[in-house]
C-alpha cells in the first residue's frame, strides 16, 4: 500500500505552514486577547485583603473555579476548527487543497487542539502567576495595612497538579487519579465534539453540537443500561431498567464508574467519525 | 486523460442529472464545455475535480479516481470556480502559502502573467475588484502547471482587454501534457482557443467534435440574403444579413462561429 497518499511529512509541513501563513494574525490576536482577558479575570477574582478565616484562602479550589470557566475560551478556539467548511465556496477550496484528508484533519487537530491547549495552559499559568504577583504587592492585612509575609500563604502559588489532585481530596490515591483523568477525558470528549462541529453542521453548529452531545450521551447511557438490564437481570421486560446502585470499595458508586467509562471512551469514536465524515464530504 | 464510463449522478432529493454518461478526452487539448443553464456543466466539473461522488459509473483521470482525493491527484488538478473567496491577505502571501502545495509551480511564469494582467504582488486580494481577483486566480492556476485545469466561466467579470489577454496567455502557457476544460456561456470569449467542443444537455452529450473536424465538415459564412444559398443547415439574422452554416465543400475552411454552432446544436439542426 502506498502510504504517501495518506501521510507525508513534507506535505503535512507545507499544510501547517499554509495554515499559519493564512491565519497567523488571527492566532496572535487570539493569544494576546486571551492573555489580557485571563490576567484581568484572575486579578479581579483574587482578594484585596487577607481574611482571618482559613477557608477563605486562595487555594486549589479557587484556582479550579477560575480554570473551568477559562476552558470555555479554549472551547471556543477548538470550536472554530475547520472554519473553511462554513460556506460552499470555501468548502470546494478546502477540499481541493493538495493534501490527504488525514493530513487536513491532523493539521487542524495539531493547531486547534494540541497547540491551542498548550498555549492555553501556558497563558493561564503565566496569568495566574502575574496576577498573584500584582495582587500580593497591594493586598491588605487583617489590620488594614499592607499585608506581611502571611500573604504568600494566603494566596497560594498556582501549579497544575492542584487542579487534578487537590480538588476535594488532598490525599492522592489511584482512584482520585482515575477521577482526575476522567475530568480531562470528559473535557477532551467535549473538545472533540467542538472540534468536529463544522464537519457535521455547516449552520448553527454550536447549538446542533450541544443537542447532539447531550442526545448521544444519553442514548449511549440508555441503550447500555437497557442492554445490561436484560443481560444481568433476565426478568427485565422491554425498555425497563433494572439497576442496583451501590458503593464500591474504592469509594465510588457503580453508576459513577459507568458514566466515567462513557466519557473516557467517547473521544475514541468521535475522532474517526469526524475523519470519515470529512473524507466523504461533497459539495 | 479523462475517461468517464456510464456515469450517473443526482443531488439528494433531485432527479438524475447524469444518466449513463460517457466521455473520453485526451491530454493536450483545450476543451470547451458548453450547455444551457442547468445542463450539468458545473456539476460535471465538480465530479472531475473530485468534489462530488458519482452515484454510479466510473471516472478515471490520469489513473486516479477523483473522489478519492488522492493528494497526488489534487496536486495535479486546479479548479477556477465561477464563485470564489480569498482570505484577507496580499497576493504575495497567498503565493507563499499555496504555491508550495503544487510541486510543478513556476514562480517566473506567475510573475510574467501578473505583469501582463497589471496586478501588483503587494495588493490585498480582498481590496481588488472581482475581475482583478479572477485574473489573479487564472494566473495562479496556469502557474501551477497542473495536468488538468478546470475553468468554470473564466471570462465572467473580465473586461474586454482582459478577455483577450486571457486567451493569449492560455494558448501560450498550455503544454501538450495538460488538459484544459473550460465551461462557459460566453462562447465567443473562447472560440479561438479551444480545440474540442463538447455540448451537454439534460446530462447527456449531444455533440462532441474537434475543431479541425468541424471546419472540415461545416462552413460558417455571412450572407446579405438567403436567396440563392443552398443547403443551409442553420441561419440567424444579424444586422449585416444572415449568419449561416452550410456543409463545407471542396476543402473550403472558415473560422468557426461558436455561438452560431452552439445555437444550431441546441436547435437540433446539426
Amino acid at each position: 500500500m502506498n502510504s504517501n497518499k495518506f501521510f507525508s511529512f513534507s506535505r503535512f509541513y507545507r499544510l501547517l505552514s499554509n495554515d499559519i501563513l493564512l491565519n497567523h494574525k488571527k492566532y496572535l490576536l487570539t493569544i494576546a486577547g486571551a492573555f489580557i482577558l485571563g490576567f484581568i479575570v484572575i486579578y479581579l477574582y483574587m482578594p484585596n485583603q487577607v481574611s482571618p478565616y482559613p477557608n477563605r484562602r486562595f487555594d486549589a479550589s479557587r484556582y479550579t473555579n477560575l480554570f473551568i470557566p477559562c476552558l470555555f475560551g479554549l472551547a471556543a478556539f477548538v470550536g472554530s476548527s475547520f472554519s473553511e467548511l462554513s460556506s460552499k465556496i470555501k468548502i470546494s477550496n478546502y477540499l481541493l487543497v493538495p493534501a490527504s484528508t488525514f493530513e487536513k484533519f491532523l493539521s487542524q487537530f495539531t493547531i486547534r487542539v494540541i497547540a491551542g491547549t498548550i498555549i492555553f495552559l501556558v497563558v493561564f499559568w503565566v496569568d495566574a502567576h502575574l496576577a498573584r504577583i500584582a495582587v500580593l504587592s497591594r493586598i491588605y492585612g487583617i489590620d488594614g495595612h499592607l499585608a506581611g509575609p502571611e500573604k504568600y500563604d494566603y494566596i497560594e502559588k498556582f501549579h497544575f497538579s492542584m487542579l487534578l489532585l487537590k480538588i476535594r481530596y488532598p490525599v492522592i490515591t489511584n482512584w482520585r487519579l482515575f477521577e482526575g483523568i476522567g475530568y480531562i477525558l470528559t473535557f477532551f470528549s467535549i473538545g472533540m465534539f467542538l472540534f468536529s462541529v463544522k464537519i457535521f453542521f455547516r449552520k448553527l453548529g454550536l447549538i446542533k453540537t450541544g443537542i447532539s452531545f447531550v442526545a448521544t450521551f444519553f442514548l449511549i447511557m440508555v441503550v447500555l443500561m437497557v442492554c445490561f438490564s436484560h443481560l444481568f437481570f433476565p426478568e427485565t421486560k422491554g425498555f425497563n431498567i433494572a439497576n442496583i446502585y451501590y458503593l464500591l470499595s474504592n469509594g465510588y458508586y457503580n453508576n459513577d464508574i459507568f458514566q466515567y467509562s462513557i466519557a473516557y471512551l467517547a473521544p475514541l469514536f468521535l475522532l474517526p467519525l469526524g475523519y470519515f465524515k470529512l473524507k466523504e464530504k461533497q459539495l | 486523460m479523462i475517461h468517464i464510463k456510464n456515469l450517473s449522478f443526482h443531488y439528494k432529493k433531485k432527479s438524475p442529472l447524469f444518466n449513463d454518461f460517457s466521455l473520453e478526452v485526451e491530454s493536450g487539448r483545450i476543451v470547451g464545455l458548453l450547455g444551457k443553464n442547468g445542463a450539468g456543466k458545473s456539476t460535471l466539473l465538480n465530479l472531475l475535480a473530485g468534489l462530488s461522488q458519482p452515484t454510479q459509473g466510473e471516472i478515471n483521470i490520469n489513473g486516479f479516481v477523483p473522489f478519492r482525493r488522492n493528494p497526488n491527484y489534487l496536486a495535479d488538478v486546479y479548479m477556477v470556480p465561477e464563485e470564489f473567496a480569498f482570505p484577507p491577505i496580499s497576493i504575495s502571501t497567498y503565493i507563499k502559502a499555496f504555491s508550495p502545495l503544487y510541486p510543478n509551480f513556476e514562480n517566473q511564469k506567475l510573475n510574467n502573467i501578473l505583469e501582463e494582467f497589471e496586478l501588483q504582488p503587494t495588493s490585498n486580494l480582498n481590496k481588488l475588484s472581482h475581475g482583478q481577483r479572477k485574473k489573479f486566480l487564472i494566473a495562479f492556476a496556469l502557474s501551477t502547471n497542473c495536468k488538468m485545469l478546470v475553468f468554470d466561466e473564466p471570462t465572467n467579470g473580465l473586461d474586454i482587454p482582459s478577455k483577450s489577454q486571457f486567451r493569449k496567455i492560455l494558448v501560450s502557457s498550455v503544454t501538450e501534457e495538460q488538459l484544459i476544460i473550460i465551461s462557459t456561456h460566453q462562447v465567443k470569449d473562447i472560440d479561438t482557443v479551444i480545440d474540442k467542443v463538447v455540448v451537454i444537455e439534460n446530462g447527456k452529450i449531444i455533440y462532441q467534435e474537434n475543431i479541425y473536424e468541424i471546419t472540415q465538415k461545416l462552413y460558417f459564412d455571412l450572407v446579405p440574403s438567403l436567396t440563392g444559398v443552398e443547403n443551409v443547415l442553420y441561419h440567424e439574422q444579424c444586422p449585416l444579413g444572415h449568419k449561416i452554416i452550410v456543409p463545407a465543400m471542396n476543402g473550403n475552411e472558415s473560422s468557426i462561429d461558436l455561438e452560431l454552432l452552439f445555437n444550431a446544436i441546441i436547435n437540433k439542426k446539426i
